[in-house]
């Protein structure tokens, strides 16, 4: 296809906005797919995906429209995901695009993580075709909607498009849009080869599958090719666009989108944003490129020792698909042999367990998670710690710091007091707050990363009785007054239930975790002390009464059966207990503290 | 041959608030219905059967009228089903009569086990019982006059509203009695009873602390009183003897229930009438619990077995392991082996070191048993063992 006829784009929409139901009438209407095959979400292939309604991997999709001018065109749809810990993925697959369509739900409203993703969008001075969706609904309040891309995003209103992706209203008037509105790529002046890496996923035939977008040049079978940033030198072995299935092209051109397999084994040696340009003639790298950081961890170890070698492997098959995803093994001293695992955020973290725990059936744990923390030592040397059992003794610190993010929160007017208490309990500042219209205000502010990362979220949504929206960005680090929060039952201390908090947290902190484990650790043959310490001086105690019997009075005959049943389920409980010294502590302890 | 047999009687005066047994509010007719169909149901039964045991319990066995007695005992005469070393009825303290008693022992009924609770009239109603502390004693009388010289008291603790003093003083007029057998049970809140309602709706409380020094002082009482405990709520007189099918004994107190000796040591036995279960060469049957559908199935010449479970063989020895526990004199390891063809040895080995670690256990030569501590932790202890 020659570059003027094709079109790269990406949806923007917060969540539930209507970004599948969207792709999949333009996929529809194209013809690319056809009525039957128009399942439901059928971009988001995974079923955590479909179930939480955010699209985790992004899959570019190539259709041929025939426009109202007669031509054919080609439309590239690069999907992003939708949450704010992939930010840098949502990123690099705008910087893919020249334009991008931005959906705001016309009953919602612009939201959080709309107005992020626009900024991210005209960041990389994409063409934004806005489009208010869900006009059908009875209390879409179009007006409102205009009104607020003009005033919080500074998009002229009468440019929108009207839209029911659900009653297939405005599709066309959206595909003349992106052929009139988005220009064609146009070639970034380098001599030769220069492709963007925007994503990857495995397949177990092919090999590691490289999502790319060409600016210069051609990519085709037989290619020398080189990836700059991780120094990889491959042969490019096929090539391909998706529709939405792959399918083999013969090469790919300067402004298409598709991707490539090469003898690339492991996702890791893909990098996002990587720049791939021929080893003959090499091109300089395309801008943006940045390592990911994993920003959360968190240990992870099996309930039954046995069990290790089990995770491992599925650990290693969950990274195949998600790079971002780190991993390494670690020890601790009340759980044994496990990992720290490294997250983008606090959602990529829940999405990992929980696949781990739904698709691969593993009983695990996951210890509290925590941020990176850069501790100076008093000899001047500088630490990072994203392990509480690592944290130097105080005599050793000469000061620490911690990550944190500049929030955004949508809410409506009447929240503004729960939202600034809220905040300032999680020792965030307000330092800006915006009139949206005449119901919601947005209020930024500079927030610690280790205070948002448990119930922040939950707190806004159930504060402002799920109107309430939030999306952050990082905002660097700042020194803060930290201190370690030692748990220790019957005298030893769990590491996993250890944490990093503020001081003036500490002992409200210790106090609430004691009461927590008091409830969810069973009664044991024995008294069960449960103590809170920061530094060896205890803060909080609590005490789990010695179990003084569990026999059950009669059994006889008629009995056996049931009572065998009975203890057997209490039996394969147990087993899913962990033993920390002489204690048995339920899987449920581990999570109930995430959330006391 | 099997040398066992439990005969249910599913029909009580009135429910009590703490039982989750089947039984259902008698009617004559439904009750003539029900001696036909066991009458049946013990034909099919008794080629199979060369009793040393038999144990017909309830509901109230005690409720039925002398007429429905005699045709009962009268089949069972018929069928060659009398003679059993051990042969116990259950009565309720409200139902027992001298014509009943002495019609029950002519056939050779020689042990009574009576559901006096407690001898505290207030939690007498509180438990939804229909005797009073009075007729404990009269029906008492009754049973010894007809001649049965081995009668079981039970009696339960931990009752809401029972203190330690009423507790005393129960077991101190229980043991009066002078019975040859005590059964014990602290009250468990079961499912479908009424006391699980109020707990659930914290109209009452557990107390463990009371509960446990009830327990002590049941033991001690028990004890001083020359009741010797053989299982965890089971005191029975009498010097040690050996009991059970030959080859197979057991060394109990000599009034201990050879019925429920037989249960615990995992022997065969078979079950009649409605929810009774039967054991039988490793597969465990339950007749359905109604009794009108029990009635049905049986007159159109059908055996009502509603639920038959065959375990593994290890699962098999698992349980008879976990639930033979629960008696003091725990598993000799030849026992067990005769029984379950499993050498605790070797499949449990590490299952008795933990119980001993915990103190709930003792190994010896002979073989494994609960310590006192670990007949408190019994369910504990079980559970290492199931497989």
């Amino acid at each position: 296809m020659d570059v003027a006829h094709i079109r790269n784009f990406s949806i923007i929409a917060h969540i539930d906005h209507g970004k599948t139901t969207l792709s999949d009438r333009l996929l529809h209407r194209t013809g690319t797919i056809s009525t039957r095959e128009m399942e439901d979400q059928l971009l988001d292939s995974m079923d955590l995906e479909k179930e939480r309604g955010i699209t985790i991997k992004a899959h570019p999709v190539t259709m041929l429209y025939r426009a109202a001018n007669g031509e054919t065109y080609e439309l590239n749809l690069i999907d992003t995901p939708g949450h704010v810990d992939f930010s840098y993925e949502v990123s690099r697959s705008l910087s893919a695009c020249e334009g991008a369509l931005l959906i705001v739900d016309a009953a919602q409203g612009v939201e959080a993580q709309t107005v992020a993703n626009v900024h991210l969008a005209m960041k990389q001075n994409l063409t934004i075709i806005p489009v208010i969706n869900k006009i059908d609904l009875p209390h879409a309040n179009v007006p409102l909607a205009k009104q607020q891309l003009e005033d919080i995003l500074a998009i002229p209103a009468d440019t929108a498009i009207l839209a029911s992706a659900k009653e297939g209203i405005g599709i066309d008037e959206i595909l003349e849009a992106i052929v009139a509105r988005i220009p064609p790529p146009t070639p970034t002046g380098a001599g030769s080869l220069q492709a963007l890496v925007f994503d990857s996923y495995f397949d177990t035939y092919k090999g590691v599958v490289t999502h790319v977008r060409v600016f210069n040049g051609e990519l085709k079978p037989g290619l020398q090719v080189k990836l700059l940033h991780s120094g990889k030198h491959v042969e490019v072995k096929e090539v391909g666009s998706f529709n939405p299935k792959p399918y083999v092209r013969e090469k790919l051109e300067a402004g298409e989108t598709g991707y490539l397999t090469a003898n690339i084994k492991s996702p890791q040696e893909v990098k996002m944003g990587d720049t791939i340009t021929d080893t003959r003639h090499p091109a300089p790298a395309l801008p943006g490129f940045q390592e990911i950081h994993p920003m959360v961890f968190s240990g992870l170890y099996p309930i039954n020792t046995a069990d290790y070698e089990h995770l491992k492997a599925n650990l290693a098959k969950l990274q195949l698909n998600d790079s971002a995803f780190v991993y390494q093994p670690e020890t601790s001293v009340a759980l044994g042999f496990g990992f720290r695992c490294g997250f983008l955020g606090l959602l990529h973290l829940e999405i990992v367990q929980e696949r781990l725990r739904r698709e691969y059936g593993m009983d695990i744990i996951a210890t509290y998670p925590s941020v990176i923390y850069r501790v100076t030592l008093t000899d001047g040397t500088l630490k990072e710690v994203d392990n509480p059992a690592y944290l130097p003794e105080p005599n050793y610190i000469q000061k620490i710091e911690e990550p944190v993010v500049r929030a955004f929160v949508i809410c409506p007017n009447e929240n503004i007091g729960d939202m600034m208490a809220l905040i300032s309990e999680k020792r965030g500042s307000v330092d800006h707050t915006e009139t949206l219209d005449s119901r919601r205000v947005m209020l930024t502010s500079v927030v610690p990363l280790n205070e948002i990362l448990i119930d922040f979220h939950d707190r806004i949504k159930s504060l402002t009785r799920g109107y309430g929206s939030m999306d952050y960005e990082h905002a660097g680090y700042q020194e803060s007054d930290m201190v370690k929060l030692d748990m220790l039952v019957n005298g030893e201390s769990v590491d996993a239930f250890s944490c990093i908090v503020h001081r003036d947290k500490a002992e409200g902190r210790g106090r609430a975790l004691a009461a927590k484990l008091k409830e969810v650790i069973p009664r044991q043959q024995y008294a069960v002390a449960i103590q809170a310490a920061i530094g060896g001086k205890i803060i909080a105690r609590e005490t789990v009464s010695a179990l003084r019997k569990d026999v059950t009075a009669k059994c006889y005959g008629g009995d056996i059966t049931r009572k065998r049943k009975l203890l057997e389920k209490q039996k394969e409980g147990k087993k899913r207990m962990k033993a920390v010294g002489s204690v048995n502590i339920p899987q449920e302890a581990f999570i109930e503290v995430l959330k006391a | 041959m099997v040398e066992s047999l439990y005969v249910h009687v599913p029909f009580c005066a009135q429910k009590c608030d703490y039982c989750a047994f089947y039984s259902e509010p008698s009617s004559g007719e439904t009750i003539n219905r029900y001696v036909a169909a066991l009458v049946k149901e013990l034909e099919w039964l008794a080629p199979e059967l060369r009793l040393r045991t038999v144990f017909f319990g309830g509901g109230t066995p005690s409720l039925l009228t002398l007429r429905q007695w005699e045709q009962i005992l009268g089949a069972m005469e018929r069928l060659n089903l009398l003679g059993a070393a051990e042969w116990t009825v259950e009565c309720n303290p409200a139902t027992v009569s001298l014509d009943k008693a002495k019609l029950l022992r002519s056939f050779g009924v020689n042990r009574v086990s009576m559901g006096v609770q407690s001898l505290n009239d207030s939690l007498l109603e509180r438990l939804g019982r229909v005797h009073s502390r009075a007729m404990v004693f009269k029906s008492f009388d009754i049973l010894r006059r007809a001649g049965f010289e081995n009668v079981n008291v039970d009696l339960m603790f931990a009752i809401p509203g029972q203190t330690l003093g009423i507790w005393r003083e129960t077991l101190r007029e229980a043991l009066a009695l002078g019975s040859e057998h005590l059964s014990t049970y602290e009250v468990i809140y079961e499912e479908d009873t009424r006391f699980y309602a109020q707990l659930e709706a914290g109209k009452v409380a557990e107390d463990e602390d009371l509960a446990c020094a009830m327990y002590e002082e049941l033991c001690e009482a028990a004890e001083a009183a020359g009741l010797r405990q053989y299982e965890i709520a089971n005191f029975a007189r009498g010097p040690d003897v050996e009991t059970g099918a030959p080859g197979l004994v057991t060394r109990v107190p000599e009034r201990a229930c050879r019925h429920n000796v037989n249960y615990w040591r995992g022997g065969d036995f078979h079950g009649a009438g409605p929810s009774a279960t039967g054991y039988v060469r490793g597969v465990r049957t339950r007749n359905g619990s109604n009794t009108l559908l029990y009635c049905e199935q049986i007159e159109h010449g059908r055996r009502a077995i509603e639920f038959s479970e065959t375990l593994s063989p290890l699962a098999r020895a698992g349980e008879t392991a976990a639930f033979g526990l629960r008696m003091v004199a725990g598993w000799p390891f030849g026992d067990f082996q005769k029984v379950t063809g499993y050498d605790l040895r070797n499949e449990w080995a590490a299952d008795m070191e933990e119980a001993a670690r915990r103190g709930w256990g003792r190994v010896d030569e002979q073989g494994f048993r609960l310590t006192a501590l670990g007949l408190r932790f019994a369910d504990s202890a079980a559970q290492l063992f199931l497989r």
